[in-house]
């Protein structure tokens, strides 16, 4: 009886540790990818309030953004976790590609420096995060520098990794192509911005945190 | 190993005391450049003083120290790994990925009394073994 009753609790403690758990998430990916409208969704979804701002101008991230205590709930399953919004990651920073989306030479080069330090403040993030969602954008070639070596070195690092390829809502949108790159992983097609597919985000966010 | 003056672009040997007093121009702010990748920086430093003003060189200057979260005002010269990130000119910067990743390759070498003191690697070491020993107690 003693033993019926030690297993009980023993089992009911386990549960419980199952069911909530508090781990840090890292978003990683080249600028534009959709980090910051992910990272929205997933607030909005989950305690209706925005992370950041999104902009079509490349590295609108440049400051590493945290929000935490996230509660996401699937059934009896709990996932409360800190969500990590970092910068764009990237080889060339250049000012003239901001001058070209509108913006004054002064401000274009005070961008591309603090989109410079974004990059090094990202990579040493990658110290504090449990585990890493990568976004890429699925309407772009996925062999790049940026994204393999990005991927490359989570794996060297035993970072488990959610691959999402974004912005499937877009008729260039090739997760075929996203998931030929990466057969190591399951690639996830969404759409942040419309919320598609981002169920099976949630969903595969318990696999990968367990 | 040889050092390069980030404003002036003159280039010194390793132990020269003008890397530890700071550059005769007035700069505190050096590249270090491996021997064998020498002759590629000076071709890079030529190209360099015949595109770039005086102005230029300076806003340069300060951007890496901003960058690299250093106060200028400090009067400890500092010494950057040329192959973590390359300035080209103001505005337009050159990053080398695989560098940056590798925990085990010093970012920027800091320099004080004549010593070198390793910066960044040791905050990656530190926040490495930190999690290393979260782990061993999971």
């Amino acid at each position: 009886m003693l033993q019926f009753v030690e297993q009980f609790i023993k089992r009911v403690f386990q549960d419980l540790f199952k069911r909530k758990r508090h781990v840090k998430i890292g978003l990683y990916g080249p600028p534009n990818g959709g980090k910051t409208t992910l990272a929205n969704r997933i607030c909005m979804d989950w305690i209706g309030e925005e992370m950041g701002k999104a902009s079509p101008i490349e590295h609108e991230t440049r400051e590493v953004q945290i929000k935490e205590q996230i509660n996401i709930k699937s059934g009896r399953r709990e996932l409360s976790f800190n969500l990590i919004d970092t910068p764009g990651i990237a080889t060339k920073i250049d000012y003239e590609m901001f001058m070209k989306k509108g913006l004054s030479n002064k401000e274009a080069k005070k961008r591309a420096k603090e989109a410079t330090k974004g990059v090094i403040d990202a990579i040493k993030w990658l110290d504090e995060v449990d585990v890493v969602i990568v976004v890429l954008d699925a309407t772009k070639d996925p062999y790049s520098q940026v994204n393999i070596t990005i991927i490359g070195n989570l794996a060297a690092r035993n970072i488990p990794v959610l691959l999402i390829g974004n912005k499937v809502d877009l008729r260039k949108a090739d997760i075929k192509k996203v998931q030929a790159a990466f057969p190591q992983y399951d690639v996830i097609g969404i759409s942040a911005k419309q919320g598609t597919n981002i169920d099976h985000l949630y969903e595969a966010l318990f696999v990968v945190t367990k | 190993m040889p050092h390069q003056c980030v404003r002036c672009s003159t280039f010194y040997k390793d132990g020269a005391t003008e890397i530890i007093s700071g550059c005769p121009c007035g700069a505190k702010l050096f590249f270090f450049v491996k021997e064998e990748k020498l002759k590629q920086a000076e071709d890079v430093a030529r190209k360099m003083s015949e595109n770039l003003d005086e102005k230029d060189k300076l806003r340069m200057e300060q951007d890496i120290y901003q960058i690299m979260g250093y106060e200028e005002e400090d009067d400890t010269p500092v010494v950057l790994d040329i192959e973590s990130i390359r300035v080209l000119q103001p505005g337009k910067f050159e990053i080398d990925l695989s560098h940056l990743f590798n925990t085990d390759k010093p970012l920027v070498y800091k320099l004080e009394d004549g010593k070198y003191i390793i910066d960044l690697p040791q905050t990656f070491m530190r926040s490495k073994e930190g999690k290393e020993e979260k782990d061993g107690k999971k």
